[in-house]
Order: C-alpha cells, then sequence, then structure tokens
C-alpha cells in the first residue's frame, strides 16, 4: 500500500485534519490556524530570519557568529549583544498549482484540489510570515493565473485560491515552461499536481525549473481510492479529463491497477530524487502536517546551505 | 398478391436496427458511472479492450435488432395488397348489390332459377375484400343479406328467394341500392340487376340516381322472345233477385297477349273450391273476349269464387279469385208530411225500387209526427216536405246519433222545430223563387265526397241539365259541409255529422215541382248513391290486388272487404285472430289497441278467424295478382342503367371515382391489420430480451466479484 500509511502525524496536530479543515470557508484564517496552531507545536521561533530589520538585542552566547555582534552597543556597554533583526525576504516563493480536472476528484469530503488549496495558503501564509516574496501560478493546460511573487500578494494569493476551480485538462509541459519564463527570479518553487503523465514527461516538464535555479518542491497529491482501488461493483469508470468512459470490473483489474500505481510513483520518486526535487506524496485524507514538515525541512535544508 | 406498405416511410426507422449493435460494441456500464481522475492505469490493461470491441451476446442483440426492426415494420402499416385478385373490378374491393327480381313474371319458365344461378355466380366472383348485399324485390325491396363477405351466407340466401305474387317495381329496389352504395365506405360500387326487365316496373320517374363510382350491370333474363300469355283481366258479377232468391250471372274478360296464332283455353268457373261451370273460348293474338257464365245462386256468406283460365306460361294471372256474399237490403223511410202534396215522394220511391238487386227496402208513410217504430229497421230517412215536431227532432236526433242517416228535403211546406234547430246545418229561411230566364242550376258539386264520387269521371252522370226554380233559402254554418250550391252560389245540398250519423239538408225538393231534376238521368243514381250515404253502406269489394292491407281493427275496411258473417264481427271488437295465407301460411293477428293490419302478398283467398275455431263460413278475402305485371312487354336494360347511373365524367362526378386506389389500399391495410400483430410480437421480444439480459448481466456480475474474491 502507500507509504504515506508508516507515516504519522506529529504529536498535537490533529487540528489539522483536513476534514475539519474544510469546514473553515475563509482560506487566510484556515492558513493562520493552521501554521500557528503547527509552530505553536513545534515550541521552535518563527522568526529565525535573515532580513536586515532590526528586531532587538541579546546577549552573546558561545557559538553566535561573531558577525553579528552589535559594536556599537559593546562600545557603550561595554558588553557583548547580539543584533537580532526582523526575518528579511530574502526569497521568492512560488506555489505552481495544478487546475486540471483530475484535481477536482475526491472520495470523501475533500477534493484534491481543496486539498491543494489548503496546503498552498498554508505554504503561503506560512513564507509571508517568513518575509518571503509570495506569487501564484495556476494551470491546467496552460496557465490560469499568475501572481507575481511579492510581500504584499499573500491576500491576492488566497483570493485566487479560494475561487481556483478544476475542470479542464490538463498538461505540464507548456504552462511549466511559460512560468520558467515568467519567473526569472531564482525562488522555491513548489509545485502541487496529481501528475497523471508518464514519469518522464513530468520530469521534462518539472526539470527545466530545477535547471533554471529554482528550489522546486513537489507535492504529489493523491486521492486514498486513487492509491487503494477499493472499488467493487462492475462500474464505467469515466476519465474526468477526457469525458471518455470504459467498463471496468475492479475485481479483476485491482491488482494490475496497485502494481501499476506504485510503479508510476517509485518512477517519480526516482526521477525528482535524481534531480534533487524534493518529492512528497500526499494522500488527502491525511493532515496537513506532513507537508508542512517537508516543507520547513526543505527550508532548513536550504537555509543551511546558504 | 404482394406485400404493400400504407407508410413506407416508417421504414427508415429499421436503421434503429444498428442501435442495439453500436450499444453492444461500445457497451457503457450505464448503471453505474464512477468518475475516476485518470483512466491512464486502467487503459493500460489489455484485458478490457478485448471485452469493449466484441460482441458478448449474439442472441440478445439479435431480439433486440429484430424487435427494433419489427416496431418500424409495424408503424408502415404493412399488408397484402390482393387488389389484383379482387374479381371483376381492379379499383379496389367492391360493394356488390345483387337486385333478384322476384316478380310473378319470374315463375314464366325457369327464370327464376336462372336468376339464383346469376346470383351465386355474382357471389361466387367476389374477391376477398368485396362486399355484397342480396336484394330481392317486387312491388317493395327486401334485403335478404346486408355487406356481407361470407360467400356462404350470401349463397344460402340466394336459396330462399322464391316467386312472389306481386308486380314488378324497380324503383324501391333501386333506392335501397341507393341507400346502401352511399353508406358503404368501398370504392367502387356495382348493381347487378336481375330481372326480366318488364317495362310496366319502370316509370322513370323514381328518382333513383346511384352514387357515383358505382355501375349497373343488367342480367335479363329469359330468351327475350314473346311470351303468349292469357289472363282473366276482370270478372263482373251483376246480382239478380229471382224468386227471392239472389243469383249471380258471372262475366269474365279473357285476354290474350302475345301469340301468332289462335288458340283454343278453356275458361271454368269455381265456387268454394268446386267447378260448376266450364266454357271452352278460342283466343286471337292480342285480343280479348268476355265470357259469361249462367247464373248460380248465392246463398251462403263469403262465397269463394274463381274463375280460371288453363295454365300457360304465367300461371298467376291465369286465375281470379272473388269473394261474394249475399246481399241485404238497405231499410229506407219515404216520410211525406200530412200537409204535403200526394205526389212528393213519387219520384223518389220509384228511383230506390228500381234496382236488380233490390237493395233498397223502401217504406212509405205521411203523418204529422215521426214515430219510434216508424224508424225500426231502417238505415235511411227521407223527410220529403214534412212538418217536424219536436218531439219528432229529438227521435230523428237520437236516430242519427246511433249511426242512421236523414235527408231533410224541406220542399213547399216543410218545417223545423226551433228547439232542435241546432240538428241542421245551418239557418232555413224562406222559399225563393228562380224564375227568371230558365231557372237556376247546379253549379258545384263536391266530387271528392262518396255522394258525388261516381259522378267525377267523363259522361258519368250530368247534373247541368237540371234547372231549378225554386228552393228554400238556407245559410250554412261553419260546422256544415256543403256538397252542392246552384249556380249563385246559394247552397243546395248541406251536411252535417251528428254523432255516428249524418244529416243533410236538400234546399230543394225531391219531386219535379220545384225542379226537374227527377226527370234528368242522373236523378236515379244520385237518389241512390245519395240512399247507401245515408244509410251507411259501403259497396263490397269482391276482391284485393296484392299489396293491399285490410285493417281489420276497421269496420268501415271489413265491410268494404265483403264482411258479413256475424260469427267473424270479433274482427272489429278486438279479439284475437289468425289468418290463413293462401300459401298455408298463417299469420296471428293479436287483439293489440290500434290498426291490426293484414297485408295481402299472396294470391289466393286469405281466410280469417279465431284461433282454435272452425266456423262455417269463415270470413274470406280474395286477392288476386296485379295484372300489370301480365303485360310481359320488356324495358331495354342498358337504357334502365343509363337512367340511374351517376354521369362518369368530368370533375363533378363524385369524390368516390378519383380515389379508388387509395381508399382501397387503406381499408385493405385496415382489414388485415397486421400491425397489431408486429407489434404484439415486439414487446414480447422487449420483454423477453429484458429478462434475459437482466440474467446474462446477474450472472456475468456474480462471476466477476467471484473472480475478485
Amino acid at each position: 500500500m502507500s507509504t504515506l500509511r508508516t507515516r504519522t502525524a506529529a504529536a498535537g496536530a490533529q487540528f489539522l485534519d483536513p476534514a475539519v479543515l474544510g469546514r473553515i470557508g475563509n482560506l487566510e484564517l484556515l492558513a493562520r490556524t493552521v501554521v500557528d496552531g503547527f509552530l505553536t507545536g513545534l515550541h521552535r521561533s518563527p522568526y529565525l530570519g535573515f532580513s536586515t530589520d532590526f528586531a532587538e538585542h541579546r546577549p552573546y552566547d558561545p557559538g553566535d557568529d561573531i558577525r553579528r555582534i552589535d559594536w556599537r552597543l559593546y562600545a557603550r556597554t561595554d558588553r557583548y549583544y547580539i543584533k537580532l533583526f526582523e526575518a528579511d525576504t530574502n526569497a521568492n516563493f512560488s506555489v505552481l498549482l495544478d487546475l486540471s480536472a483530475s484535481m477536482s476528484y475526491g472520495s470523501h469530503s475533500l477534493t484534491k484540489l481543496d486539498y491543494a488549496r489548503y496546503l498552498a495558503a498554508c505554504l503561503s501564509y506560512f513564507s509571508s510570515r517568513q518575509r518571503d516574496r509570495v506569487g501564484l501560478v495556476t494551470f491546467d493546460h496552460e496557465i490560469v493565473d499568475y501572481v507575481p511573487p511579492s510581500m504584499k500578494h499573500l491576500d491576492t494569493i488566497l483570493h485566487t485560491l479560494d475561487r481556483a476551480q478544476a475542470g479542464r485538462p490538463g498538461r505540464l509541459d507548456e504552462p511549466l515552461l511559460n512560468v520558467t519564463e515568467l519567473l526569472g527570479r531564482k525562488g522555491i518553487l513548489v509545485v502541487i499536481s496529481d501528475f497523471y503523465e508518464d514519469p518522464d514527461a513530468v520530469l521534462g516538464a518539472v526539470g527545466p525549473l530545477r535547471a533554471r535555479g529554482h528550489d522546486v518542491i513537489v507535492f504529489h497529491v493523491m486521492d486514498p481510492y486513487e492509491l487503494s482501488f477499493p472499488f467493487d461493483e462492475a462500474s464505467g469508470f469515466e476519465d474526468l479529463e477526457t469525458g471518455e468512459q470504459i467498463p471496468v470490473i475492479p475485481g479483476k483489474l485491482r491488482e494490475d491497477y496497485l502494481r501499476m500505481v506504485d510503479a508510476h510513483l517509485a518512477a517519480l520518486k526516482k526521477r525528482f530524487t535524481d534531480h534533487r526535487i524534493d518529492y512528497t506524496l500526499l494522500d488527502t485524507s491525511r493532515p496537513l502536517d506532513v507537508a508542512l514538515f517537508q516543507y520547513l525541512l526543505a527550508r532548513e535544508r536550504l537555509s543551511r546551505k546558504r | 398478391m404482394s406485400l404493400g406498405f400504407l407508410i413506407p416511410l416508417f421504414l427508415l426507422g429499421m436503421a434503429g436496427v444498428v442501435v442495439p449493435i453500436v450499444v453492444h460494441l461500445t457497451r457503457r456500464q450505464r448503471r453505474n458511472v464512477v468518475h475516476f481522475p485518470s483512466l491512464m492505469f486502467l487503459q493500460k490493461i489489455p484485458y478490457q479492450e478485448q471485452r469493449r470491441r466484441r460482441i458478448q451476446h449474439w442472441f440478445l442483440l439479435s431480439l433486440r435488432a429484430l424487435a427494433l426492426a419489427l416496431v418500424a415494420i409495424a408503424f408502415a402499416r404493412p399488408f397484402l395488397d390482393r387488389s389484383g385478385s379482387g374479381g371483376i373490378g381492379s379499383g379496389g374491393p367492391r360493394e356488390i348489390v345483387v337486385l333478384v327480381d322476384q316478380s310473378y313474371s319470374m315463375a314464366i319458365a325457369d327464370q327464376m332459377e336462372q336468376a339464383r344461378d346469376e346470383a351465386r355466380r355474382i357471389f361466387d366472383g367476389m374477391g376477398p375484400l368485396d362486399r355484397a348485399s342480396l336484394v330481392t324485390f317486387s312491388r317493395g325491396a327486401r334485403v335478404v343479406a346486408r355487406s356481407s363477405s361470407d360467400r356462404l351466407r350470401l349463397r344460402g340466401a340466394v336459396d330462399t328467394v322464391t316467386v312472389s305474387s306481386e308486380a314488378t317495381r324497380y324503383g324501391p329496389a333501386l333506392k335501397v341500392a341507393q341507400t346502401i352504395l352511399e353508406e358503404s365506405t368501398l370504392p367502387t360500387g356495382e348493381v347487378y340487376l336481375v330481372s326480366d326487365f318488364q317495362r310496366n316496373g319502370w316509370s322513370g320517374d323514381e328518382g333513383v340516381r346511384l352514387p357515383a363510382g358505382s355501375s349497373v350491370v343488367t342480367v335479363p333474363l329469359g330468351d327475350g322472345a314473346t311470351v303468349d300469355n292469357a289472363l282473366v283481366s276482370d270478372v263482373v258479377l251483376p246480382r239478380q233477385i229471382v224468386g227471392g232468391r239472389e243469383r249471380i250471372t258471372a262475366t269474365a274478360r279473357v285476354v290474350r297477349r302475345g301469340g301468332t296464332e289462335p288458340r283454343e283455353t278453356s275458361v271454368a268457373l269455381e265456387i268454394d273450391g268446386q267447378e260448376i261451370q266450364s266454357r271452352a273460348v278460342t283466343l286471337e293474338p292480342d285480343a280479348a273476349t268476355a265470357v259469361t257464365f249462367q247464373p248460380f245462386t248465392l246463398s251462403q256468406p263469403h262465397t269463394r269464387g274463381t274463375v280460371r283460365l288453363s295454365p300457360d306460361a304465367l300461371s298467376a294471372d291465369d286465375s281470379h279469385h272473388f269473394v261474394l256474399s249475399p246481399g241485404s237490403s238497405l231499410g229506407v223511410l219515404a216520410f211525406e208530411g200530412a200537409r204535403a202534396a200526394g205526389e212528393v215522394s213519387l219520384y223518389l220511391r220509384g228511383a230506390l225500387e228500381i234496382t236488380e238487386d233490390g237493395r233498397f227496402d223502401v217504406r212509405a208513410r205521411r203523418g204529422a209526427a215521426v214515430r219510434p217504430v216508424d224508424l225500426e229497421g231502417v238505415q235511411a230517412v227521407f223527410l220529403n216536405d214534412a212538418q217536424i215536431d219536436g218531439a219528432s227532432a229529438e227521435r230523428i236526433r237520437d236516430f242519427v246519433s246511433e249511426g242512421g242517416g236523414v235527408l231533410v228535403a224541406m220542399g213547399q211546406d216543410g218545417t223545423w222545430p226551433a228547439s232542435a234547430a241546432d240538428m241542421l246545418p245551418g239557418t232555413l229561411g224562406a222559399a225563393d223563387d228562380r224564375i227568371e230566364g230558365r231557372g237556376g242550376r247546379l253549379g258545384y258539386l263536391d266530387y271528392d265526397h262518396p255522394v258525388f264520387e261516381i259522378f267525377s269521371g267523363p259522361r258519368s252522370g250530368d247534373f247541368t241539365g237540371a234547372r231549378f226554380f225554386r228552393a228554400r233559402r238556407f245559410e250554412a254554418s261553419d260546422s256544415a259541409a256543403v256538397l252542392a250550391r246552384y249556380d249563385d252560389g246559394s247552397p243546395a245540398l248541406v251536411e252535417r255529422r251528428i254523432g255516428r250519423g249524418r244529416l243533410l239538408v236538400w234546399t230543394s225538393s225531391l219531386d219535379a215541382f220545384w225542379n226537374d231534376l227527377a226527370l234528368q238521368p242522373v236523378y236515379l243514381p244520385f237518389v241512390h248513391r245519395l240512399t247507401e250515404y245515408l244509410g251507411g253502406r259501403a259497396e263490397p269489394v269482391p276482391w284485393f290486388v296484392t299489396g293491399q292491407v285490410v285493417d281489420l281493427a276497421d269496420p268501415t275496411a271489413l265491410e268494404t272487404a265483403g264482411l258479413v258473417s256475424s260469427e267473424a264481427a270479433g274482427l272489429a271488437e278486438g279479439l284475437e285472430q289468425v289468418a290463413l295465407r293462401p300459401s298455408g301460411e298463417t299469420t296471428a293477428l293479436p287483439a293489440t289497441e290500434g290498426p291490426r293490419y293484414l297485408p295481402l302478398d299472396e294470391h289466393g283467398f286469405y281466410t280469417v278467424r279465431q284461433p282454435g275455431s272452425e266456423p262455417d263460413r269463415p270470413f274470406v278475402i280474395a286477392v288476386n295478382v296485379d295484372l300489370e305485371e301480365s303485360n310481359l312487354t320488356r324495358i331495354d336494360a342498358a337504357e334502365l342503367a343509363l337512367q340511374i347511373e351517376a354521369p362518369t365524367a368530368g370533375p363533378g362526378a363524385g369524390p368516390r371515382l378519383g380515389e379508388p386506389a387509395a381508399l382501397g389500399r387503406e381499408d385493405q391495410e385496415r382489414r388485415q391489420g397486421v400491425w397489431r400483430w408486429l407489434l404484439l410480437l415486439a414487446l414480447a421480444l422487449f420483454a423477453a430480451e429484458t429478462a434475459l439480459s437482466n440474467w446474462v448481466s446477474r450472472r456475468t456480475d456474480g462471476a466477476a466479484r467471484a473472480a475478485a474474491v
């Protein structure tokens, strides 16, 4: 079965249950609730930024970067103080959200698109709190909405996410190629999609973003039914994107289907990993904390790298 | 015979047969559609590809396709076009009307058998969609079988056709045919007229016009040769009283039509079924002769008589039947006033006594008043110049009310009491002299009245020769009927009905003093008719003619028919009766309110009696054939057909001529109704297919689940 099943959510993060989040209509409220709660659970300061705006002083502790010692204050007080700053905007953060029709699928209260929107809202809010410039690109087989990265665009992003709807067939190569052209400055790109394309084609679309120097984090959103195929009754299965319908006797196909899905996921993971792209498979029935953890890990890694 | 379609456009619906095939090939599970993000993986499984493209249930597919095809064919309204085998006509099914003449002239040779054969041949030639009617006719028409396509029934009806005793009349039969054709929905009408085509049966003004689209086929019978036919055209039965017994001298008029050479034949007189006399006569071609028999004594009421010729080709007119009863004299009272002149009733009595058969029993009386005894046994009373007092007037009123008849001839001294003035049909005035010139004359006579009816014909009596020099003025009341007027318009003879009787006023005198009518030849028959009318006597009719009807509840009609037997008086009193017809059949005449008609449609003697009774001399009615039928002159059949057929050309020829083919197809389709059966079959196939497909589907799903487990 899916690898997600082996994961466990962080303690105290049950309020991030997608079913609960689905009842919160306001995306900003949702994002604030998620992010603040999540961070509170972490007991870590969210304000460890790299901005240049002074925030406060604190006594020097051994191990602190001596470059951050306020020498002027030392001259006046003869004590070592470390100069702390408000987290500064040090990166462009953009969410690339797939609005293809397949994202509208949901076997329970949340569709994949809902889940992806919550995730995008939370990440944008989180990044905004980190003083990043936040932007948003929604696409299906072309770019649907583009919100350029900016510190002031959180509201626009949330609004755009709020009205985002999935309905058209989607593809990755053309819209992501255009994104490459739109986003000239390097930044953090979060790609949220269900990646119903051949793994090589997916990498062919996402890879150029990485090649342009962006830090790319991929969230692969899947519904639990897509991962387990629990259907029993012989039915006609209709493709949400193409409308094509075929008769299916699930009992006969389940094994083949699950084998092919696992192979697909494994191929994606391998392709992305090979290209140093963070890849995370998200089950829409699981809380958002997995994604947020993954993001924070990625940011931490990136900050260390800098 | 070929298969046709009324609405072939619906056959395009057969293209719908491909629908189940396409559905079968692209079979989608419409019961439960699951929307899935992508079929990327499912489509890669080869198993589905094979299942989707393969026809799995050929039998189900065939059922669906067949049912759809049947529905399409049913809507196209198929039928077997049998117009090519529809018989003689080719314009679609025909409404055939066969008119078979059954007049008694059809008894000549084997004409009736020929007619039956022709009718059978016509019915045998009917197409399967044709309908036929059989109508027999003589004086009237009778529908034996109406609009039937059942040949057996029609042939059976033909077997019942027999010769009647009536004459030929084409009009009623053709009108029946006209009605049948007008009410028919078939496009073509054919009227077969099977007859010997006697000219007397067609006057040309019957007003028959067959509807458009119909034709007349004449089927003349016989060889067309002139038939030598002798008949008894009339019998005269004068009565004489000889030695107090009534004797009848029968004289028969025998007519011969046709023939080329003189022919010897015998004429016999039968009384009560027994031949009492026979005469041999020589009949010249197309000539007539009178045969007088020796007088025979008439002693019994309802005596049946027949004058019979030797049988020839047409036997029905060879005999002439009559019924006689001894005559009974009419009691007449000639009453004169005490002051009247002595000869005031001379001419009246003389006229009443001059009869060969002593029909009047005249009593004369002179007096001041009419006594009750004077009116006993009297049916007619002449008050001639009488001075009537009040009591006498009341007696006369009672007498008239009970059915008697009174003639009041005022004369010079006649008076009428004022107390009984309401009995008179008007107001009596003084005598009025008309001595200017040559006197007055009778200017108006009501020839419709029984008194003057016999004078209506030419040379039947001349009243204009009589001159009237004096008459009493008389102003007729509104309820009175003026039967005769003088040339100045004043009434001469006025009638008023009182109760069951009648009272007449003669404003002049019955002798030769005020007028010279008594000296005119017309005086005798006038007085006789007047007396018979006053006495209410109806002249018995010795015989009737076929086709006439007698009302057995009408006393007058019975008297006219010669009823004298007291045993048969119950006829007029509402008793149940039965009539024995000449053919031996009986006709019940139940005692009901209103008229009881006995139609006389056979020639011979009808015997009427009460059921179960055997009277010695039952009431008998003699019926003879209509001698018009004896004239066997033929009419040109084609000419007759032309007169009754509708014009065949022109736009106004009628709607049915223009659309026989279309109507024929519709009618064939409607009669066959194949579409109903096709629809029923299609429904059955759909039901079977539904049940079968459900069963197959359940079995397939079960197998799939079992495999999944």
